[in-house]
């Protein structure tokens, strides 16, 4: 007995507590075999080594193989780099000791087994699954971590093995540090890095512990710099495509990792072994998807900014169709896009020109990435309502961007019309041909699909146009800004005019745009009508020496909108001119007269007082009015009122362009006295004192510049009611020469500018064909 | 102060002197055009008869056309004579 007791702890020391094993041949397991037997304790004893081997398992090795996973998370180091090297260290010194235990067990496990087969029963458990049970019963929680920065330290020296031969040499060979292993080149670690981690890999393979402590962290992992990876190359990048480079990224540098992870550290698959491959093809497969969906998230996140920057950001679009046809992310596209569309667009700060060209962005930026342009019109639904509701300038804005005289967007696509509207022609045939080919609308095509799926296939004009869903209210527009355009510029050439209306007539119909074209024949027919009248010897025959040079526009009525009722008394010269005028007119014409709309037109004069001269081009009105002065210096307002013909009311806003530019003031309650000499001046000093004093007691420093010009804000109403719109350089130079009459503060052009362009965003100001104009109620 | 007018361009628009504003047989005012034409005035003149009645010129051609025997002025049908003014 008591030999029998010393054969077997020599044979398993195991039994003693010892963690050790003694290679014993067969001849001595057989004696120690028999003698048990004859003790009739075989099953016991080999039942008793199993279970100490359980037993050093959960108390010695188990314990063990997590303590340092334990004391690593209470010691906190600063240095990332460092703590992620010792974690490395750490992991690998674990699984190292791990393995060789695992081995002396094995070991000691078929001496067991030999045991075993001589009861001729089944006593032992599966020694593999008992291991990794007990290992994975007492896991702590911050083992994720440090099994992260194992492989994390390892991807990267990886990640540098393979970018060295991209790398330009001489760049590399600047740096001092390596930047795999982040180690001093001399001192690079890297080969050793890569020998430790794929004897690490070998060893929980042969545990078959591979994926229960790596996979899930693993896959964590990659996913996390997939992700980083295509925020480092793709961000804010949108002018080339990604995708290509990502998919060979992750096909070659990722995959060839994990490949060397599952292959026992060869990048070369054993082509009969099927279950890595198979393995390793699955996890490829989930991240690829993984990769599409992150790069088109990201893409989407950005979709603003891409529209923003279309046509540059174009292959952006390109990668994000591709990612479209494997993954279903209209959804989230389409949720994106309006709530970006919503903060960056639709609210008080944005003028309505910018959201119309952010519109007209949106539109060509979905158009390349859907042809069929039913995410478009979801997306952009908000836009057109907003305008719709709470934007009254918007056909005004459409209108100008189009006939403006610098490029935009939308004047581009016009001069376009001509080849949408062969295209459409085209497309026409084509669809009756090949109405086979016809394919039903994705599931999201908003229900009224019928009523747009005809503007859906049309092009950006259309769908501006369809903000209103009305043709006639966009020509009607069209006209009156037109009228009012030829009616402030008189000399205007109307060649360019003609272009965009022979454009606009492609689009809209002869028939609507019709007394458009008869205003600009209108135009061309005056100028010829008064060459010919201002030669014609009824005209100069009887002229005055010095006369001053006239000229009409004459309007067929019917075609152009209504002019304004109101009327005046032109001054008796001129009166007499613009008779002599129409009588050559009906001599001309035979049976056909003219009417004179006295209000419309402009006048150039020249001022000359207090030894200065003012050469300012002023509206028929206020020049009446001046000239009245001219000859008697004071006025009560009704008397001229009556001279001129206009309501007092009227008269009085009109003078007060005059008494702006320092001519005229108001000496007592409807007095109104000219202003020729000097001393007068002070008087309007003072006045404007007063008022900058007020002020000045109410502003910061901050705003005093503001506020300056916000002394002028009463004066350019004025200006603006009576003149009914100016450009930016004619209200800068009046304010000046108000000014110079008044504090004298100096203000640039552009200053001014600012101001009234905040102004038009606060919508007090409207600002269409280069010149301000007050908003029409 | 002096006042110098160095040019002055008025608006105006041009009207036929015709005791009626409509056609009556088109219905349209005399500025504008008959329902065949795209421009009026030079390219829509009008005509006067006798009967001091006045139509856009395209009009009662086409209505004198469209009478088998008589040329009546649809409004007096009294003969229509081209008065030539
Ligand atoms: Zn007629
Ligand atoms: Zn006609
Ligand atoms: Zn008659």
């Amino acid at each position: 007995m008591e030999g029998s007791w010393n054969k077997l702890k020599f044979c398993f020391p195991i039994i003693s507590h010892k963690l050790e094993y003694n290679e014993t041949n067969r001849e001595k397991l057989d004696e120690l075999c028999k003698e048990l037997i004859s003790l009739n304790v075989l099953d016991e004893i080999t039942q008793m080594l199993c279970l100490e081997i359980q037993n050093t398992l959960l108390k010695q090795i188990v314990p063990e193989f997590w303590k340092p996973f334990f004391e690593n998370n209470l010691e906190s180091q600063s240095n990332n780099k460092a703590k992620q090297k010792c974690e490395f260290q750490i992991f690998r010194n674990a699984i190292t000791q791990l393995f060789r235990r695992y081995q002396l067990l094995n070991r000691i496990m078929v001496q067991v087994k030999y045991l075993e087969s001589k009861t001729g029963k089944k006593l032992i458990y599966n020694f593999d699954e008992v291991f990794k049970s007990s290992l994975l019963s007492q896991l702590p929680d911050s083992f994720t971590n440090i099994v992260h920065a194992f492989y994390y330290v390892s991807f990267k020296v990886f990640i540098n093995t393979k970018a060295d031969n991209d790398d330009d040499e001489e760049f590399m060979e600047e740096r001092e540090e390596c930047l795999g292993c982040e180690m001093l080149q001399l001192k690079c670690q890297c080969q050793e890095l890569v020998n430790a981690f794929g004897e690490i890999n070998l060893c929980l393979t042969k545990m078959g512990l591979l994926d229960r402590i790596s996979g899930y962290t693993l896959t964590h992992l990659i996913q996390n710099e997939i992700y980083n990876h295509i925020q480092k190359t793709c961000k804010g990048n949108f002018d080339t495509q990604h995708l290509k480079n990502l998919e060979k990224w992750l096909d070659t540098i990722v995959l060839e990792w994990l490949t060397r992870i599952y292959n026992n550290g060869s990048s070369k698959l054993d082509p009969t072994n099927t279950k890595i491959r198979e393995s390793i093809n699955c996890f490829q497969m989930k991240l690829k998807y993984f990769l599409y969906e992150k790069y088109a998230n990201s893409i989407i996140d950005q979709f603003f900014n891409i529209i923003i920057e279309f046509p540059e950001s174009q292959p952006a679009i390109d990668d994000l169709k591709l990612c479209m046809e494997k993954l279903d992310l209209r959804a989230h596209l389409v949720e994106t896009l309006k709530t970006s569309l919503k903060t960056r667009l639709l609210h008080q700060g944005v003028d309505t020109c910018d959201i119309i060209t952010g519109y007209v962005a949106t539109i060509k930026t979905m158009r390349h990435l859907e042809k069929s342009g039913i995410l478009l019109q979801t997306c952009t639904e908000p836009v057109k309502e907003y305008l719709r509701k709470c934007r009254q300038d918007t056909v005004r804005c459409v209108v100008t961007s189009l006939i403006e005289e610098t490029p935009s967007d939308l004047a581009e696509e016009l001069a376009r019309s001509e080849a949408i509207k062969a295209e459409e022609n085209e497309r026409n045939k084509d669809e009756m041909n090949n109405w086979q080919e016809w394919s039903p609308d994705p599931v999201d095509a908003i229900t009224d699909s019928e009523k747009h799926s005809r503007n859906r296939k049309s092009d950006i004009i259309s769908m501006i146009v369809d903000i209103y869903g009305s043709k006639e209210l966009f020509v009607n527009e069209y006209r009156n800004l037109l009228a009012e355009r030829l009616l402030i510029n008189l000399d205007f050439n109307p060649e360019k005019e003609i272009r965009n209306l022979e454009l606009l007539k492609l689009r809209f119909g002869e028939n609507l745009l019709h007394s458009c074209e008869v205003m600009l024949r209108d135009i061309s027919d005056s100028k010829r009508i008064n060459a010919h009248i201002l030669e014609s010897e009824t005209f100069t025959s009887t002229a005055e020496k010095d006369e001053p040079s006239v000229s009409a526009l004459i309007v067929s009525s019917q075609f152009w909108p209504t002019f304004k009722k109101e009327t005046m008394e032109l001054p008796d010269e001129m009166n007499k001119i613009f008779e002599r005028y129409k009588k050559s007119y009906e001599e001309y014409k035979g049976n056909r007269t003219l009417c004179w709309s006295a209000l419309n037109g402009k006048v150039n004069i020249e001022i000359e007082i207090n030894d200065k001269k003012l050469d300012l081009t002023v509206t028929p009105a206020q020049a009446t009015i001046i000239w009245h002065f001219q000859n008697q210096k004071e006025w009560q307002l009704d008397s001229l009122s009556t001279v001129i013909n206009m309501p007092p009311s009227v008269l009085r806003r009109r003078i007060g362009f005059w008494q702006l530019q320092g001519l005229i003031r108001e000496t007592k309650e409807n007095l109104f006295v000219l202003c020729d000499e000097k001393q007068q001046d002070c008087e309007m000093e003072t006045q404007v004192n007063v008022v900058l004093d007020e002020e000045e007691t109410m502003v910061s420093a901050n705003d005093q510049r503001e506020e300056e010009l916000q002394v002028f804000w009463s004066y350019i109403l004025g200006m603006l009611t009576n003149l009914d719109s100016m450009p930016l350089e004619r209200i800068h130079q009046m304010l000046k020469l108000f000014a110079s009459q008044g504090p004298g503060f100096e203000f640039s052009q552009d200053e001014l500018k600012s101001f009234l362009q905040r102004k038009v965003r606060e919508h007090k100001l409207v600002y269409a064909l280069g010149v301000y104009q007050l908003p029409k109620n | 102060m002096k006042i110098k007018v160095k040019s002055w361009t008025s608006v105006a628009w041009w009207k036929w002197i015709a005791n009626d504003e409509n056609c009556g047989i088109c219905r349209m005012a005399f500025e504008n055009c008959c329902p065949d034409c795209s421009f009026a005035g030079d390219d829509c003149p009008l005509v006067w008869g006798h009967c001091s009645h006045v139509f856009h010129m395209h009009c009662i051609c086409k209505w004198l056309n469209s009478q088998l025997n008589q040329q009546l002025c649809p409004m007096c049908r009294q003969t229509w004579r081209f008065n030539d003014r």
